[in-house]
């Protein structure tokens, strides 16, 4: 975000300023806002999409932590955030330790091009992709057969143990690219004279981390973790055409079954608090995550 | 992020909540019907150019065969009338139809699938018309057997199943049953099985003869309503399930529903069935069994084309029957019916087509291709010792001794999410039966009582 | 600061690795789309030949020339009804004073991070009543408020960063507001425009969620809807699915192959000023 604010030569109100306004906003108004406040609305009822709706009060919330199959779904959210969001931020931090020292290196804008391809593919494309990857006789279990693991190959995305996994190692997949570019940006603005002292000084790689590398990274860090938590959260196109949430409902997630319930099994008001939830729960992530970036930044 | 004052996050919260206020009246409160009253007929070409837009979920080969030929040939009939065929997977036509049928522009013909998820809450929403008056113009309620015309029928409210109009006629009969592959049993000098009993019998010495014995893929979710589904009417009789899909009696904690879980358990146990069977789609699972990797797959009638093509004289169909009992019994009944849109404004041309798609001459030609009509010829007399011809005697005798159960997915408006999730979670052993009962049973008795 | 070239050696080893493992999934794809038929399928082995009938079996089969126009469509209306509402509202929140401006562009920006659920429950509802369901609007009309949350953020940041001087210049010169932005700011702005332009173009191409529930008629499908259901029904046709998958993604891989510069940089700025 910039840094530098512009200088506000007169104070005076622009009524005017209104109209320019007006359009985005009403667009924003119409399409997102009243709809996200009849969504709370619709959570308060029992309505199944057609006929008419009776009060259910909070009802829909209590069965969230009653109902086994929508608590599921949460738990299962968090389990994607390991691997949508820790995995690759971590597995990130650890190469950008690694190969920091070399912060410039030539031929880095065809490495960042490759890096960042999966985010530019539509969700769907990626996840046709990878249920042939995890297909019986597809490339997962081909390694594992070439390296003599013959015993482990299944079909991951049925195995109730394994579906939930394997859709989060894709979310790992999209996640690691982003988060290397973005921290590898980070570092290529940290001055290269603070290594160079820190050498002087006799500092090993851990300590060249911790005290350079990792404190300058704390911006892109915040930004890598919103991306890819929010993103884990909002999971929706992966399970629908990967798993439809199963096996059982061993992949369903919040996103999933706010929609299969709202236009599927005729529970609108159960799907409304889903939403409600998950959106409350984006929110107070991200707020979270925001307490982690540098407070210089305006 | 930009830090805001407390002040401009407080107002921006006051005014969400005044604008919540003023929302506050109910969702779907308001509602129009609309009446259709005008007299039916079976002229159509008075009406000028139409343009029938058409969902169909006749994806497998033979029955997509006969759709093409049947749609080519109304038109050429009726020259005035195209059809927009839209083609759907069953899986994906029961997640798109229900939208698709609120929307103003709504296909004219759609096939629904019977029971309470989808007919129910159609019917409920006045989004499919009732066709009793067609059904008195082209005779349909004379020329189907009135059993299969009550599982098309819904009262007016969507709550009672199997009473009051009818919605729709089916094109082709269905049942499940049991394909073999007649080569391998003969290798290994077994006789094809009469009750399910003998069926149990077989499967051991097939697996010590280390051949798989029963191809079976669930990724698509419905495969796993028909397994369960023969086992669970050959061991609870045809009655007992008949009454607990439409909710005149009994609990799915009965003791032999319950037995049916256990025996599906115990077939994964032994390994007779394809192991990660969730992973495994049913296209998968039946091309299994017609390279002859496995001695069985349980699927429908609808594969008939399909099998007859890769194993010829080989295939074999086949329906079991309870222990005590000479009558083989069976989930089925009828495809999915093919309904008019309340919104359709060719509601003629639409049950011309209808009656077109699924009449006497249709049967023939569902037949030439590789089908189970819904009404048989009666001098239907497929060449002894085909898979048609173990077909033909299959339906006939499962009709005869009434030995028909609906499917189970028909029985409340989530039961068909219920049940295919719980039988995943029983073959993957994350529920035993006791728990997989319970988890039917509570879909069920939520349903049950609030009607 | 001398960089020993084992160091360097074993850099480029960990960022060839990692760009093998991002690319190796992708360029199966592309294998398995010219895989003959006749060829095992859904593992990743050199095809026995190269097969290009899969592309033409995808299109036809699947009616990609009508999802890939509707997608084209869609997208292009979403991009210009964006960048138009986005700049005249960036100008605002980035030059003028008015009341209520912070909370306005508070509740704008929450639209970054809702998710669809939250709103599409009722949207569709109150769509379908306005008689608007299944129509081209109803993907256009929500996707572009959708965009809106970030091209107002993108826009006012561009403009707040806009040389003081120059505008005061064009003030001097009696120019007015209106004037001002068209003229003077816009033109030297083109490059951030057209780096939200393609983010918002991307986006909108690769949305699933939103076609999935407003349309159901089979030529407003767009292109990532109509691979979806093309999947349901050739569930284990890996080649023809991949070949499929290939023709939606292309435009959009092409675009990022010639603009991957300002797409990177569009999004790790844009994203990051989140």
């Amino acid at each position: 975000m910039a840094a530098i604010l512009p200088r506000r030569s007169r104070r005076r109100v622009r009524w005017k300023a209104y109209l320019y306004v007006l359009p985005a906003f009403a667009f924003f108004a119409i399409f997102l806002g009243v709809p996200l406040l009849q969504t709370a609305q619709y959570s308060f009822y029992d309505w199944n999409g057609i006929g008419p709706s009776t009060w259910a009060g909070v009802q829909n919330y209590v069965d969230l932590i009653l109902d086994q199959k929508l608590r599921d779904s949460f738990v299962h959210a968090g389990i994607l955030i390991f691997f949508f969001a820790a995995v690759p931020v971590v597995l990130a931090l650890a190469l950008t330790a690694i190969i920091s020292r070399g912060a410039r290196m030539r031929g880095m804008s065809i490495f960042r091009t490759l890096l960042f391809l999966p985010q530019v593919i539509a969700s769907v494309v990626v996840a046709t992709t990878w249920v042939a990857i995890y297909s019986p006789n597809g490339l997962v279990n081909q390694l594992l057969r070439a390296v003599g693991l013959d015993s482990i190959t299944t079909a991951w995305l049925g195995g109730f143990a394994t579906a939930l996994p394997a859709v989060g190692l894709i979310g790992s997949w999209l996640g690691i690219g982003l988060c290397l570019v973005l921290f590898l940006s980070g570092v290529a603005n940290i001055q290269p004279e603070l290594f160079e002292s820190a050498r002087l000084e006799g500092a090993g790689p851990v300590r060249e981390f911790l005290s350079i590398t990792l404190p300058a990274l704390r911006g892109p860090i915040a930004v890598a973790l919103t991306l890819t938590v929010v993103a884990a959260l909002k999971t929706f196109d992966l399970v629908y055409i990967t798993t439809h949430g199963g096996p059982g409902n061993a992949t369903s997630v919040p996103a999933y079954e706010a929609y299969n319930r709202a236009f599927n099994t005729g529970q609108v008001g159960s799907a409304g608090a889903v939403a409600v939830v998950l959106t409350l729960l984006i929110l107070i992530i991200t707020v979270f995550i925001q307490k982690l970036q540098p407070k210089d930044v305006e | 992020m930009k830090k805001f004052s407390r002040r401009t996050v407080l107002s921006a919260g006051t005014a969400a909540a005044i604008a919540l206020a003023l929302e506050a009246c109910a969702p779907g409160g308001s509602k129009t019907t609309t009446a259709t009253s005008a007299a039916v007929s079976t002229d159509i070409a008075s009406a000028g150019n139409v343009t029938l837009t058409v969902w169909d979920q006749n994806t497998d080969g033979g029955i997509n065969t006969a759709q093409t030929q049947l749609n080519a040939a109304f038109m050429k009939e009726h020259p005035k009338v195209k059809i927009e065929r839209v083609t759907r997977s069953f899986a994906d036509l029961k997640t798109t139809l229900k939208l698709a049928l609120t929307s103003k522009t709504a296909p004219d013909v759609v096939q629904v699938n019977q029971g309470y998820p989808d007919m129910g809450s159609f019917v409920q929403g006045q989004l499919i018309r009732p066709v009793d008056d067609y059904a008195k113009l082209y005779g349909w309620d004379s020329y189907y057997p009135q059993q299969l015309l009550d599982l098309n029928r819904f009262t007016p409210d969507g709550k009672t199943w199997q009473a009051g109009n009818l919605y729709g006629v089916s094109q082709t009969g269905e049942m499940v049953g049991l394909y073999y592959n007649k080569k391998i049993l003969a290798d290994l000098s077994l006789k094809a099985p009469r009750t399910i009993s003998e069926f149990e019998a077989l499967l051991p010495k097939i697996k010590a003869a280390g051949m798989l014995p029963i191809s079976y893929g669930d990724v698509e979710k419905s495969p796993g309503i028909h397994i369960y589904g023969i086992v669970q009417a050959a061991l609870a009789g045809k009655q007992a399930v008949s009454d607990l899909v439409t909710g005149k009696g009994g609990a799915w904690t009965d003791d032999s529903s319950v037995k049916a879980a256990q025996t599906l358990v115990d077939w994964v146990d032994k390994g007779y069935l394809t192991s990660d069977a969730n992973g495994i789609s049913r296209d998968a699972a039946l091309a299994a069994f017609n390279s002859g990797k496995s001695a069985f797959t349980i699927t429908g009638t609808w594969q008939l084309a399909t099998v007859d093509k890769a194993l010829g004289a080989d295939a074999g169909f086949l329906v079991l029957a309870p222990d005590s009992s000479a009558t083989p019994v069976t989930t089925g009944g009828e495809g999915l019916a093919w309904g008019i849109t309340a919104a359709s404004k060719n509601a003629d041309a639409a049950a011309a087509y209808i009656d077109y798609v699924t009449n006497a001459n249709a049967s023939q030609v569902l037949i030439d291709t590789g089908n189970l009509p819904t009404v048989p010829p009666k001098d239907w007399a497929p060449k002894p010792n085909t898979l048609t011809a173990d077909i033909a005697s299959s339906w006939k005798s499962v009709n005869e001794g009434s030995g028909m159960v609906p499917y189970l997915d028909y029985s409340t408006p989530t039961f068909y999410d219920t049940l295919t999730a719980a039988v995943q979670e029983l073959t993957a052993k994350q529920k035993s039966p006791t728990e997989f009962a319970a988890a039917l049973q509570a879909d069920y008795s939520a349903f049950i009582g609030k009607k | 600061m001398r960089i020993r070239r084992r160091e360097m050696a074993f850099n480029y080893t960990v960022l060839i690795i990692f760009s093998a493992i991002a690319v190796i999934p992708l360029l199966g794809v592309l294998l398995s789309a010219v895989t003959p038929k006749g060829d095992p399928q859904g593992g990743f082995q050199l095809p026995s030949g190269l097969d290009l009938g899969n592309f033409v079996e995808a299109w036809n089969r699947g009616h990609f020339s009508t999802y890939m126009t509707s997608s084209a469509l869609v997208t292009i209306s979403v991009v210009v009804l964006t960048t138009i509402m986005s700049t005249l509202a960036g100008f605002a929140f980035a030059r003028m004073d008015f009341p209520g401006k912070n909370a306005l562009f508070f509740m704008l920006l929450a639209g970054l991070l809702l998710p669809a659920e939250a709103f599409i429950i009722p949207l569709y509802y109150n769509l379908r009543s306005a008689g608007i369901t299944d129509t081209y609007w109803a993907l256009i009309l929500p996707q572009t408020a959708q965009s809106l949350a970030f091209g107002v953020f993108w826009m006012r940041n561009q403009f707040r960063t806009f040389p003081h001087e120059i505008m005061e210049a064009g003030r001097l010169d009696g120019a007015s507001d209106w004037k001002l932005l068209w003229k003077v700011i816009v033109p030297p702005s083109i490059p951030a425009i057209s780096t939200m332009c393609l983010l918002v173009a991307m986006w909108t191409w690769n949305e699933f969620l939103i076609p999935l529930i407003m349309v159901s008629s089979e030529n407003l499908r767009t292109a990532p809807l109509g691979l979806a259901f093309f999947q349901g029904q050739h569930i284990t046709d890996y080649s023809l699915l991949a070949a499929a998958g290939v023709i939606v993604a292309l435009p959009i891989v092409l675009l990022y192959i010639f603009l991957q510069r300002r797409f990177i940089s569009g999004m790790v700025n844009g994203i990051s000023s989140r």
